[in-house]
């Protein structure tokens, strides 16, 4: 039969038809949108079960608070825990805290190092024999030194303990806030741990302290922020900030004082000075003295000094004055490095303002007993200087140690003078031994420094290590044994258990927080000024540079044990670090006077070191002063945060400040060169 | 200009710009909430994607006169939004009681005529796949699905804690149309120390943020261009305020 053209059209009509009602092709056209859009290498959501676990983040300096959400068992996010003393709020480490969990920077295994520098990972019992070995050998005469970059914890106690056994006393902290203001608070002839009841304080007068991003228990201050200036109405609470940079502090404070880079304790003098005429009294016995320092910061003097405007410093003066419940808090405006005498000076000013021992000002707060019986307890060690004993260890004025253990510490990063530290230790580590980080074990913190009241809070896992790790305390405890040692704790539980007791606390039943407040405050007697001291401290001499540097603290840029978190690559300022390179702030003036224009590339240095940044005008920094972000520059960890930017603690040199002996590294200064 | 329907519920926040330190906490709670990928180099500020952006605003004096303000931007949830007349794909949409601006994935096509309507630089596009470095993939919520290369995307009020507020509301036997005020809040409202955002439904005298979003000092983001967002600005500093809008030089500012 031939197929007409009729035929022809008739059968593709009636072949289209039919396929058309078959599912064929509706089916096919489903299967398409679906397979297009099923991209196996992007990730699934798993779903499961809700469950929290309140801890409190031993990742942040600010300890604070958190709630851990975990989905099936799997950890999340890490949420904020309203009810805990140190929480209401997250920071923005903490808040990434799960993430760092899976860093690509974190360690996997002990790892060892060869003889062509090289690191192998070995297992554990490799590690502990290599480590108690490497112990033998230090046995003796403070051939052993710890370093530890944990403030809070009793953790340090084991650490202590152990090196007391081997017979050294050398035992160090990392630089921080704590121990300069420890030192402030012994020649005064205070007891126990300085705190600040900044809940209670209707005017807050922060002197360098970065209250509301880096000093103390930030998240606590910022609760407090929050409190005392409710939204939307007028503050209740007035907050001033002096400083050289208008940081994060000075970008919500009522009033900011500029001043010059290490200028802290003068211009509390000059405060002091204004007080007094105004009135104010101590009742130290060396008052007469202390007045007689503060006479000679007339506003004039100060504002030579400083370089603060004299009559905002005048307005300060009269608020701090006129203030029911005032409060001064004085620190080093990058939290390390800044010596006693702006903590001395700043402890004076709130003795003439009646502050001492009362609610919304100073309170001296008892330090917990220790719970291992070798160990040294937090003002011992607290008075031990590391910068200080490195220097000795480097100018042969000190036995070098025959073995270093660091815990959780990065001195080659956070130390001033970074190459010279590395020099002086021959490092890197020989044995490197990786821990469970804070969400995976348990680990405590006690009352840090800046809280009004004594906070313990304990840390409780959350989940089970996810690498090759083993808690150093348990470690400690294992290798003091098989040294002979018996540190009189079985398990670091134990400790944080005996630790928990001592401050009055019991976690036997489950708890919102796990965390514990008590009111207990030692009596404020017999406080001395020491105005002895705070003339010779003062005396630093201004650098001899022509531009003075201000080092500018961050949380967001995270620690120099976590380096800048994953996430946190995007919370960094356009210019603060583009692609490579950093950019350091000053002033439209600053920057005419030195010939410079926005973007140029300059070289920053001082006999310190130097390096090459980009110049970025902001006028939110002192006259003649350059602020130099902190936190970049990492040589290690990963690609969020290797390679970036450059590490201010290379331009900076410590010395010691006269009167108390303590390092100090706040008074840097550098040349600036077009590069 | 097309019309939009008008809700009983509308979620609103009004952020407190005197009470910003500007650091960054509530943009690293919203990527970990919204499951928004990690950037290695994020200092090209026009290809990093992040649904909530703290920018730097100066009062423009040299020093010592010169002050600093930190403005969190999420989207603004207009009640006029640009983006939803000209998506071409019926992707985004505000169709929602709440009042909540939508974005359905699976049906944009990655035109981004929306990002190119949106004043306020609230949308991105996502030019490659997300990618989490090794293992940090676990950590993604089940709440918020993850977006491929090709779409946009942008702050969704935290949606999700909408549906499981009112899933709770339903199960504890309440109308889940009459949520309590804090039963439902973000994520960056949450993680704010500082409490800088308040959050809540701005129709219902029950909940703080109605009050305050009548503050004299308050004010949304170019509002004379006609958005009329959900989003309010706070604060007492004249020269903040005058940065939400164009003013010429001696209009006087709102507030």
């Amino acid at each position: 039969m031939a197929l007409d053209r009729r035929g022809f059209l008739k059968f593709i009509g009636g072949a289209t038809a039919g396929i058309l009602a078959t599912p064929v092709v509706w089916k096919s056209l489903d299967d398409v949108s679906i397979w297009s859009q099923n991209w196996s290498w992007i990730p699934r959501n798993i779903d499961g079960a809700n469950s929290y676990v309140p801890t409190v983040s031993k990742l942040c300096p600010s300890g604070v608070g958190v709630r851990v959400r975990l989905v099936d068992g799997r950890p999340v996010r890490v949420l904020t825990n309203n009810d805990h003393p140190l929480g209401g709020g997250l920071s923005s480490i903490a808040a990434a805290e799960v993430q760092l969990l899976y860093s690509p920077s974190r360690m996997k295994r002990p790892l060892k190092r060869t003889a062509d520098g090289a690191y192998v990972g070995i297992t554990w019992e490799e590690a502990e024999t290599m480590l108690v070995e490497g112990l033998k050998k230090a046995k003796g005469g403070d051939k052993l030194a710890v370093v530890s970059g944990d403030e809070t914890g009793t953790i340090n106690e084991l650490f202590t303990a152990l090196a007391a056994e081997m017979g050294s006393k050398s035992c160090f902290l990392m630089p921080g806030e704590a121990q300069p203001a420890a030192k402030a608070w012994e020649l005064m002839g205070g007891e126990g741990q300085v705190g600040y009841d900044i809940e209670k304080s209707d005017y807050v007068l922060a002197i360098g302290a970065n209250v509301l991003e880096t000093w103390g228990p930030v998240i606590r201050n910022r609760h407090a922020f929050r409190v005392g200036r409710p939204h939307g109405e007028a503050p209740a609470v007035r907050f001033a900030y002096a400083g050289p940079v208008q940081n994060n502090t000075a970008s919500t404070a009522d009033v900011w004082l500029a001043i010059r880079p290490g200028t802290e304790a003068v211009l509390a003098l000059g405060l002091a000075n204004l007080l007094i005429k105004a009135g104010a009294a101590s009742p130290a016995a060396d008052f007469a003295e202390f007045r007689a320092l503060a006479a000679r910061f007339t506003p004039e003097q100060v504002a030579a000094q400083t370089g603060v405007d004299a009559k905002r410093l005048a307005a300060v003066a009269q608020e701090l004055a006129k203030a029911k419940r005032p409060l001064v808090i004085a620190g080093s405006e990058f939290g390390q490095g800044g010596g006693a005498a702006p903590v001395l000076a700043g402890l004076a000013l709130n003795s003439l303002l009646g502050s001492m021992n009362r609610e919304g000002g100073i309170r001296a707060l008892p330090y917990a007993r220790k719970v291992v019986p070798a160990a040294m307890d937090r003002k011992a060690l607290l008075q031990n200087d590391l910068v200080a004993w490195l220097g000795k260890v480097a100018s042969g004025k000190a036995a070098a140690p025959q073995a270093v253990v660091f815990y959780e510490a990065n001195p080659v990063y956070a130390l001033p003078q970074a190459d010279a530290v590395k020099a002086t230790l021959a490092m890197a580590c020989d044995l490197v031994l990786p821990v469970p980080m804070g969400l995976e074990r348990f680990d405590d913190v006690d009352t840090p420094y800046g809280c009004g009241q004594v906070v313990y809070a304990l840390a409780v896992p959350a989940l089970a290590p996810l690498v090759d790790a083993r808690p150093a305390g348990d470690v400690v405890i294992g290798i003091a044994k098989k040294l002979g040692a018996d540190l009189g704790v079985a398990a670091f539980a134990d400790a944080l258990k005996a630790k928990a007791e001592a401050r009055g606390a019991s976690f036997t039943e489950p708890s919102a927080t796990n965390a514990h407040v008590s009111g207990a405050v030692l009596p404020v007697n017999g406080i001395a000024l020491r105005p002895d001291v705070l003339s010779k401290a003062i005396d630093v001499k201004a650098p001899a540079f022509p531009v003075a540097l201000a080092p500018v603290a961050k949380l967001n840029v995270g620690t120099s044990m976590t380096a800048t978190p994953p996430f946190n690559t995007k919370t960094v300022r356009r210019w603060e670090i583009q692609g490579k390179e950093l950019y350091v702030m000053m002033n439209g003036a600053t920057a005419a006077k030195l010939g410079l224009r926005k973007h140029d590339r300059i070289e920053l240095s001082n006999p310190a070191g130097k390096f090459t940044v980009r110049v970025n005008v902001f006028e939110g920094v002192m006259n003649d002063t350059v602020a130099v972000p902190a936190g970049h520059g990492h040589t290690a960890f990963d690609e969020f945060s290797k390679g970036k930017g450059e590490n201010v603690m290379r331009l900076l040199a410590a010395g010691a400040e006269p009167g108390t002996g303590l390092s100090v590294w706040t008074s840097a200064g550098v040349n600036i060169a077009k590069a | 200009m097309s019309s939009f329907k008008e809700f009983k519920i509308k979620w609103g926040m009004a952020i407190d710009l005197d009470k910003c330190t500007g650091c960054g906490a509530c943009m690293v709670a919203c990527q970990a909430e919204n499951n928004i990928a990690p950037q290695p180099d994020a200092s090209n500020k026009l290809k990093s994607l992040n649904w909530l952006v703290v920018y730097e605003l100066t009062n423009g004096k040299p020093f010592p006169e010169h002050e600093v303000a930190y403005l969190p931007r999420p989207c603004m949830q207009c009640g006029k939004p640009s983006c939803v007349s000209v998506c071409p794909v019926i992707a985004t949409e505000k169709n929602e009681e709440g009042g909540i601006v939508s974005q359905i994935y699976p049906r944009c096509i990655g035109c981004r005529y929306c990002m190119a309507s949106c004043p306020y630089h609230a949308r991105y596009f996502n030019w490659f796949d997300p990618i989490w470095p090794e293992g940090m993939d676990k950590t993604l919520t089940p709440d918020v699905s993850v977006r491929p290369r090709g779409v946009v995307e942008k702050c969704s009020f935290c949606h999700h804690r909408f549906m499981q507020a009112k899933d709770k509301a339903r199960v504890e036997g309440r109308d889940p149309n009459a949520l309590n005020d804090g039963d439902y809040i973000t994520s960056c409202t949450e993680a704010c120390p500082n409490g800088a955002i308040v959050f809540g439904d701005v129709n219902n005298p029950a909940h703080k943020v109605h009050e305050l979003v009548k503050s004299k000092y308050a004010f949304r983001l170019l509002e004379r261009l006609g958005t009329d967002p959900q989003v309010y600005y706070v604060s007492r500093r004249e020269w903040v305020r005058r940065l939400g809008d164009n003013y010429l030089e001696n209009e006087k500012v709102k507030g």
